[in-house]
């Protein structure tokens, strides 16, 4: 029977999200699904793939770098011979899955959308437009790259745990191999300006950084909010450039886009302009924001922020 | 020797740009810039020393024949010249003319030394001077010494060899000493004649057929590639990747450059701090072509040779990106180098074959290659929300064409700050019964800013569209209101089949004041400004009377800025830099250029370009001055119309 392999990468929170969804893309080629997993508790993981439709799991407890993995995937593959290998497009799955190509000289294909039988896949070129069904050559295993989000985790209803084989990585005799020696992760409060739901964004009419204090704290009261800013507030070095919505920085589509002290000029409005809502705070009643709100406030946005601080927190009881 | 032969072959290898245009004007060109020496006097001093210098070399040219032919037989002399007593007098002049000249360069190199020769080889330009020294100086004594020995035709002619040969006694110890100097002169200039393929100094040979080679027509006009994917293979090209891709007049450029640094003292980047000088470009793909000569012609010959790619080899991307397109460099350099093209073609390959931009610059791509053809993604039906309150007419398929037609622009409809000038221009073109119309819905981007990014297929089909829009409406006189969309409509458009009258709008305005159909009262506005001269406008398409005329019609007075006119200092947002961050040096471009605006102490930054206003506008509100931008279309409705009763 055929076999396709998943890889997974483990971090502190666990398995990434996107193995399940390569899971239920492997499951849907009927045929024997196994993930070869790396990271710190990879061998915990048996019930966990199990329930998406894993029947085994190679299990690497060390947090291995790229080259040791590959290699390690390469020995597994020498022994148990899958015919199919798929990676997430994340920066550890590309990494692990060039290094194998190379080592294996298999065929190896990015940026896939759905895996059709064991040797075709499908892609999409030129901005989407066209689909491409792509027939692969060449020896076994093949590799190949997943799209994000281009199947959905499903679990099966019944899904015994996995069968769990630890495996190590075997130390390189290479002295030049770099060691991973510790990780540092950055702690962000809350959502990122791409993933957030709300995005409560000051200008220039803060007026300085500590302004931007009133928006945190707003910010804070709405779950799954997060704070961006105008490039006036950015140049004025209130904001880090990271946080720039607009046309040379961010562009950020949220169910709510609250902008504060921004007058609205086309140059930030073209990064805000697919949300779903707006709400603008402004002294200023011609303010060109205005015309794009849903709903304007004209006011003195140091009154009108904290009030509306306090009365979500009234009504949260947050 | 084997120089010479190397860099002729480099520039005879290289491939012809057939696109570049044709040869208006370039006899003028050779006339003015190179015998007159018109462009290095652009800076005076320095002109001058040039000047005496050159046409010395020119006048003393015939003297180094005659030194050869000395030194073969002294009785020998030149037919006509050599019994000429006004060209006695005119060795003598210009021979001391050009020590003069070396005088005031040594005194510009050694006491001035200004920061434009950041970066050149200035040991290399010591020696020249030297060697120049040399050449004249031997030639001056040999000319006093055959004056004491009685040999030299019409001494009285020659009042400075007549003083010199005071320091020969004559006789035997004189005749000597003139051998001596005869040889030491010839050998100076033949051993000079062997170091100049090596040197800056090839460009006494390579100036010349640069300032021919030249655009015709200014520095608006990109020269198109040949994008035809269905034509010859050896055609296609997406720009320069290596430094085998360069044109005969980019490698004739390379070798022309003199390191005088004109081009980076104007530079706006380099002004504000980045890494981008035309100078220092223009040596690094000098030195990098140098250095790959071999290689280049092997793979010209048909060889299989692997090139290093010139950026980041030669140049940085930072570098290639820097560039604003204003033109100031290809303004000030004294033999026609053309840096911008040079730059654009680099980002040509780094865009269309590698897809390597800063990334912010993707949202105006993507802006431009969706369905809505505008570098913001708004709908094509919002061009229409600035005539909100307006009568304006919109040509409908079918409809007869207008007299004029009035191009908005993207930045114009879309751009609130931009709006106001669109909304006073038709206001005014209406007031004064003007026949004109708008596309509306039907205009879409020119695509300058793709074409300056380098991506020129996006430039090209949009080009293509719009010239069959406007040709099927049969639009022959076209105002644009933005300084860019009117360079391309006017420079660049011909090259796929659209000719048109084109107007920048504040030619038009100035023209129906000057036919006294508007009149602008001055003190109605009140205000003084200073005048902004856009890149796009001035420098590239030389319209500086228009804005003024209008400034000087609609305010209290003009006070001009420092830099003006050619001089104008960009406001930073061309070379599609509008979608790109200044992440590096300071001040900013635009707040540079600001500053600048407001030292002059005028109430308003006039402004006669939509980019320019945005830029200048950020500046002032940065920079938290109450000083109004506006542009002069909006200050002239202001003095010239009554006031709209109300403004939605």
């Amino acid at each position: 029977m055929a076999t396709v392999w998943i890889h997974a990468g483990l971090t502190e929170a666990g398995p990434e999200p996107v193995t399940f969804e390569l899971l239920s893309a492997a499951r849907s080629l009927g045929g024997t699904v196994e993930v070869v997993a790396f990271g710190p508790g990879a061998s915990a993981t048996g019930e966990d793939f199990g329930a998406h439709g894993a029947s085994r799991v190679f299990a690497c407890d060390e947090d291995a770098g790229p080259r040791a993995a590959a290699r390690t995937l390469e020995r597994l593959i020498h022994e148990h011979g899958p015919d199919l290998v798929l990676f997430a497009t994340s920066y550890g799955g590309r990494d692990v899955a060039a290094r194998l190509q190379a080592r294996t000289g298999s065929t190896l294909m990015s940026n896939a959308t759905a895996v059709t039988t064991f040797d075709r896949a499908r892609t999409e070129i030129l901005g989407g437009t066209r689909i491409v069904d792509v027939q692969f050559a060449g020896p076994t295993p093949r590799l190949v790259l997943m799209k994000p989000r281009s199947a959905e985790a499903q679990a099966t209803a019944d899904g015994p745990a996995a069968e769990v084989v630890r495996v190590d990585t075997e130390p390189s005799a290479d002295l030049r191999e770099p060691r991973l020696l510790s990780r540092q992760a950055q702690t962000s409060r809350g959502p990122s300006l791409d993933d957030a739901r709300v995005v409560v964004a000051g200008g220039r009419g803060l007026g300085s950084a500590e302004g931007f204090a009133m928006l945190e704290a707003l910010a804070g009261t709405i779950e799954g909010a997060a704070v961006g800013a105008s490039r006036a507030a950015v140049d004025a070095g209130w904001r880090p450039y990271a946080s720039q919505i607009g046309q040379t920085g961010r562009t950020v589509k949220p169910d709510v886009y609250l902008a504060v002290g921004i007058s609205g000029a086309l140059q930030h409005v073209v990064g805000m302009k697919g949300s779903r809502r707006v709400i603008a705070v402004n002294k200023d009643a011609d303010a060109p924001i205005m015309r794009l709100a849903d709903l304007g406030v004209v006011g003195d946005l140091a009154e009108v922020v904290p009030a509306l601080t306090e009365e979500i927190r009234r009504r949260t009881g947050s | 020797m084997h120089r010479a032969r190397e860099r002729s072959a480099l520039i005879r290898t290289a491939r012809v740009d057939v696109e570049r245009g044709g040869t208006d004007g370039r006899v003028g060109r050779e006339l003015t810039q190179v015998l007159g020496q018109r462009k290095l006097f652009q800076k005076l001093t320095p002109g001058i020393m040039h000047a005496f210098i050159f046409w010395g070399f020119l006048i003393l040219l015939p003297t180094i024949v005659e030194a050869m032919l000395a030194i073969v037989d002294p009785a020998w002399s030149l037919p006509v010249l050599g019994d000429s007593a006004a060209f006695v007098f005119a060795v003598d002049l210009f021979a001391s003319l050009v020590i003069v000249g070396l005088g005031i360069a040594v005194w510009i190199r050694k006491v001035q030394r200004p920061d434009r020769f950041r970066g050149s080889h200035l040991g290399e330009a010591d020696r020249i001077l030297l060697t120049i020294l040399g050449i004249v100086a031997t030639l001056l004594l040999w000319n006093a010494s055959r004056v004491a020995l009685g040999t030299y035709p019409h001494p009285a002619a020659a009042p400075v060899s007549r003083a010199l040969s005071g320091l020969f006694a004559g006789g035997d110890g004189t005749e000597i000493a003139s051998r001596i100097l005869v040889w030491s002169h010839v050998l100076i200039v033949l051993g000079f004649l062997a170091y100049l393929p090596g040197s800056k100094h090839l460009h006494i040979l390579t100036a010349a057929p640069n300032v021919w080679l030249a655009k015709p027509g200014g520095s608006g006009r990109l020269v198109p590639l040949r994008l035809d994917l269905e034509g010859p293979e050896e055609d296609l090209r997406f720009g320069a990747a290596t430094a085998a891709d360069l044109s005969r007049k980019q490698t004739l450029d390379l070798f022309s450059c003199t390191e005088c640094g004109r081009c980076q003292e104007v530079c706006p980047a380099w002004a504000t701090g980045k890494p981008l000088s035309p100078k220092l470009l223009i040596m690094d793909l000098r030195d990098h072509v140098n250095a790959e000569a071999e290689r280049v012609l092997s793979a010209r010959a048909g060889g299989v040779v692997e090139l290093q790619p010139l950026v980041p080899s030669a140049v940085d991307d930072e570098v290639v990106w820097d560039c604003v397109t204003c033109g100031a460099c290809v303004r000030e350099c004294p033999v026609d180098i053309e840096h911008v093209d040079t730059i654009v073609d680099l980002r040509r390959h780094l865009v269309m074959a590698e897809s390597r931009f800063p990334a912010e610059a993707g949202g105006l791509l993507r802006g431009i290659e969706g369905p809505n053809e505008n570098p913001w993604s708004q709908p094509a039906a919002a061009r229409l929300e600035w005539t909100e309150g307006l009568d304006i007419p919109v040509l409908q398929p079918g409809d007869p064409a207008p007299e004029y037609l009035f191009w908005v622009g993207c930045a114009g409809a879309f751009d609130e700050r931009a709006r106001a000038a669109t909304r006073s221009i038709a206001r005014l073109l209406a007031a004064t019964g003007t026949d004109f119309a708008i596309l509306g819905p039907r205009e879409r981007c020119t695509g300058d800013p793709a074409r300056r990014m380098g991506h020129e297929y996006l430039f090209q089909q949009l080009a293509e569209r719009n010239v069959e829009v406007l040709g099927e409406a049969g639009v022959t006189k076209i105002v644009a209101s933005c300084a860019h969309c009117f360079n391309t409509l006017a420079n660049e458009y011909p090259d796929f089949g659209g000719r048109y009258e084109v107007l920048h709008h504040t030619e038009l305005l100035a023209r129906l004041i000057k036919e006294g159909r508007l009149t602008p009262r001055p003190t109605a506005a009140g205000a003084t400004a200073t005048l902004h001269d856009p890149c796009y406008l001035g420098r590239h398409n030389g319209v500086f009377d228009a804005p003024r005329a209008i400034v000087s019609a609609a305010t209290k007075a003009n006070l001009e800025m420092p830099r003006n006119k050619e001089r104008s200092f960009c406001c930073g947002a061309g070379g599609a830099r509008m979608w790109m961050e200044e992440l590096e040096g300071t001040p900013r471009i635009n707040d540079t250029r600001f500053a600048e605006a407001a030292a002059t102490g005028a109430d308003v930054v006039a402004t006669a370009c939509p980019y320019c206003t945005v830029m200048l506008d950020d500046a002032a509100k940065s920079a938290g001055s109450d000083m109004r931008v506006a542009d002069v279309a909006t200050l002239l409705a202001e003095s010239a119309l009554p006031p709209l009763t109300v403004e939605p």
